[in-house]
Order: C-alpha cells, then structure tokens, then sequence
C-alpha cells in the first residue's frame, strides 16, 4: 500500500461501541482525514444507527446509507432509506435512524459552514473508550496522545484526554487534562461540559474540581 | 433526501456522470458529489487534486469499480472507500458494473471549504453542449458571484459568448481568465469552443 493513499472496507473496519446502543466505525481516526469529519454507523434490524441528536448552529450533516436499510426521523418527518439514501440534515434539526435490515452501515460527512474542520476527537475517544473498558488502557491512551500531537492548541483534544483518565481512573493526569481544556478554552465552551459530563462523575468529589465549576 | 438515481444525471464529455450532491441539498460545509458510469464505463475522471490541493474519498455505493490511484489497481465493491491523502497522485475510477455509483468527499485540510469552480462549469456544460447559452450564462454568472474573478468560470464565460457570437465579449473574459492564470491561454489554442475568436487580433499569444 502507498504512503499517499488508503483502502478500507466498512464492513470488516474496527468498531467501537458509542453512548451504549450505537456502534460507531471511526473512519475519520482510521484514515487520517482531515477536510471534514467522516465516520459510520453499523446496526442490525431494530438497531439504532448515530445516537439521536440535534448538531449546533452551523453544524451541516449528510448521512449515506451505505448497505442495507434504515428508516429516518428527520424533524417530524420518518422516512424509509434503502442502500444508496443520501439525507442532508441541516444545523439545529433533530435526528436519528434505525436499522431495518441487518448489516445496515450509514456513512455520515459533517462540518461547519465558514469554517475549517477541526477534530476534537470524540470519534477517536469512543475507540480509545472502548480499549480500555476491554482492559487495553494504554493503547487507549496511545490514541488520546496522538490526538493532541496533531491539534496541541485545540481544547476539545485536552477535554477528551482528560475524559478518557477520569474513566480510567487516574486523576492526575485528569486534571492535568482539563486544566490545559479549560486554559485554551477563550470563550468558555467547556462550562455546560464540566458541569454535566458524567465521564467527569469519578472527579466531581475531588477539592481540585472546584477550579472547573 | 434523496437516492443517488433521483440526483441529476449530467453527462460530462469525458464519459462519467456527474451527480451533483453538494448543489441538490445547497451544502455549504463541505464538498461530496457522486458519480454514476456514462457510455465508456468511466466512473471517477482521471486527475490529480495538484491545483485545489484536496485530499478525497471515494466510497463504492453500489456494483464494482476498479480505481487507479497512482501505479495501482485496486477493484472495490459496495462499502470500501479508497482515501487519496497525497494531492499529486493520479486518480482514476471505471464501473465494471453498469449499476455502479460512487460517492465522493473532499477538501483543502486547514481551510473552510471552499465552492470548486468545476462545479459550476459542469453545471453549465450540459446546457453550453446543446446550445442553450442563456443557461449556461445563468450558471457560469451564479459561479461568479459566489467565486469573483476565477479563472476557469471566466474561460467556459468566454466559450460561451464565442459561441454565441459575443465576440467582443469573448474575448474580454478569455484575456481576463488567461491574465488570472497563464495555463488558460494554453488551452485557449486548441479549444474548439474558441475558434469563431481565433484569428482576432486580441486574441491571446501563447
């Protein structure tokens, strides 16, 4: 295989199980992409594919049903998608989909209008997650470390670091984390964060918490 | 919503099918576009990304096609995606199945993305083809307005008025395109488009 370039197959790629009943192919971490954010979702009949979610302002998402089918709530609006489905959900418009096939992947393209993509990371955090509830702490760490390296400047990297130690237990290097989130955070994106994650529950008891809320 | 047989089909003249993703859902974040086979089977045009400098993914809807990224070969079927990180390779896609679709994602890594003019001169060259050149002025204009001064909308503008017999016009936008970016006078020499303006004195020298 070249430098330049890479193959990967949805179907056999790793996956990583996100929010407890999704599952999550993190093709922006596998490849290194980095124009705009891309990853997949996998589900058997009945299961959900993305968590229901609405994005902020700004925020633009297409979903691609990539094999199988899924049935879309856009809004108010459900809808049948078989393979080849392309939907476009616009900033601040509630949705989700559900597998009505078994092996239903639904690829997704996001990012912000005006802006460049920036990856915070929560893609590479749900893999880094799920290594180490499987017991593979460093490896997890690895994936956190090299999310930094590539955006030092970026809070949401440090924000995710420090939830990937709260959950693995090591304090410290929590705070650490999220003291370096919370001095790169210029405009106080991280407040409803620090308030409400409970990847941070492990922490919330610590006096040095008090500096975050 | 939309299925990838209900996006318009628009025929290039290399002989793949452009499906327009990112200007049927008015996308402003990011670029994506699919790709259907036309008459030669060819499926993803043969380019390398050197002047807007994305990197690309293709990801296979459906049926099989055999890329060329570089010196390689690679056949894919449904769900693999090749990734063209390097800007500089040559890449290349044909069906090998007719009911093949491809869909394609890219970008300038660090920037906010930017509307690729190519999207508006393949949007205008259907109606440009057949004759049509009030639309295909529509086109070219609404790709000016949102791209000021680039050079390749201004070249097709030119074509459009020199077939249309807009000489005066013609002439003005090629000179400016070519002014922009030498390589339109280039090929300005040989464009069939071009040739009622050919022989004017104020046509480019190469």
């Amino acid at each position: 295989m070249s430098e330049g370039y890479e193959i990967l197959t949805l179907d056999e790629a790793e996956t990583a199980p996100h929010r407890e009943s999704t599952t999550l192919i993190p093709v922006r971490h596998l490849l290194g992409f980095r124009p705009a954010g891309v990853n997949a979702w996998k589900a058997d009949t009945g299961g959900q594919l993305m968590p229901p979610h609405e994005e902020d302002s700004g925020n633009e998402e297409l979903y691609v049903v990539v094999s199988g089918r899924a049935t879309f709530t856009v809004g108010d609006e459900t809808a049948d998608a078989p393979a080849g489905t392309l939907v476009f959900v616009p900033p601040q418009v509630h949705r989700s989909a559900v597998a009505a096939e078994d092996g239903t992947i639904v690829f997704v393209v996001g990012g912000s209008v005006g802006q460049a993509f920036e990856a915070g990371g929560w893609d590479s955090f749900t893999l880094a997650d799920a290594y180490r509830q499987s017991g593979r702490v460093e490896e997890g760490q690895k994936i956190m470390e090299q999310l930094i390296a590539e955006k030092p400047d970026y809070w949401p990297v440090h924000y995710n670091a420090g939830c990937f130690e709260a959950l693995a237990g090591n304090k410290d290097e929590a705070f650490t984390h999220l003291r370096r989130a919370k001095e790169l955070d210029a405009d106080g994106d991280t407040t409803p964060y620090f308030r409400e994650d409970t990847d941070l529950d492990s922490l919330r008891d610590d006096p040095r918490f008090q500096e975050f809320v | 919503m939309a299925h990838v047989d209900e996006l318009d089909a628009i025929e290039m003249p290399d002989g793949f099918v452009w499906r327009p993703v990112r200007r049927r859902f008015g996308i402003k974040a990011f670029g994506t576009n699919a790709y259907t086979p036309g008459a030669s089977g060819q499926i993803v045009e043969a380019h390398t990304e050197n002047t807007l400098g994305h990197e690309e993914i293709y990801l296979v809807l459906r049926g099989r096609v055999r890329f060329t990224v570089g010196d390689d070969e690679h056949e894919l079927g449904p769900g693999q995606l090749v990734y063209v990180r390097d800007p500089s390779l040559r890449r290349a896609g044909v069906a090998l199945t007719d009911d093949a679709a491809v869909l394609a994602v890219g970008g300038k890594p660090g920037e906010p993305h930017d509307v690729s003019a190519w999207e508006y001169t393949f949007a205008a060259s259907p109606y440009l083809r057949s004759g049509n050149f009030d639309e295909a002025r529509r086109v070219l204009h609404e790709g000016l307005e949102a791209k000021p001064g680039s050079p390749p909308i201004l070249y097709d503008l030119a074509c459009v008025e020199a077939l249309a017999g807009e000489t005066d016009k013609a002439l003005e936008l090629l000179n400016e395109s070519v002014a922009a970016e030498g390589r339109f006078g280039e090929y300005a020499q040989t464009d069939d488009d071009l040739a009622s303006v050919r022989d004017d004195p104020r046509f480019p020298p190469l």
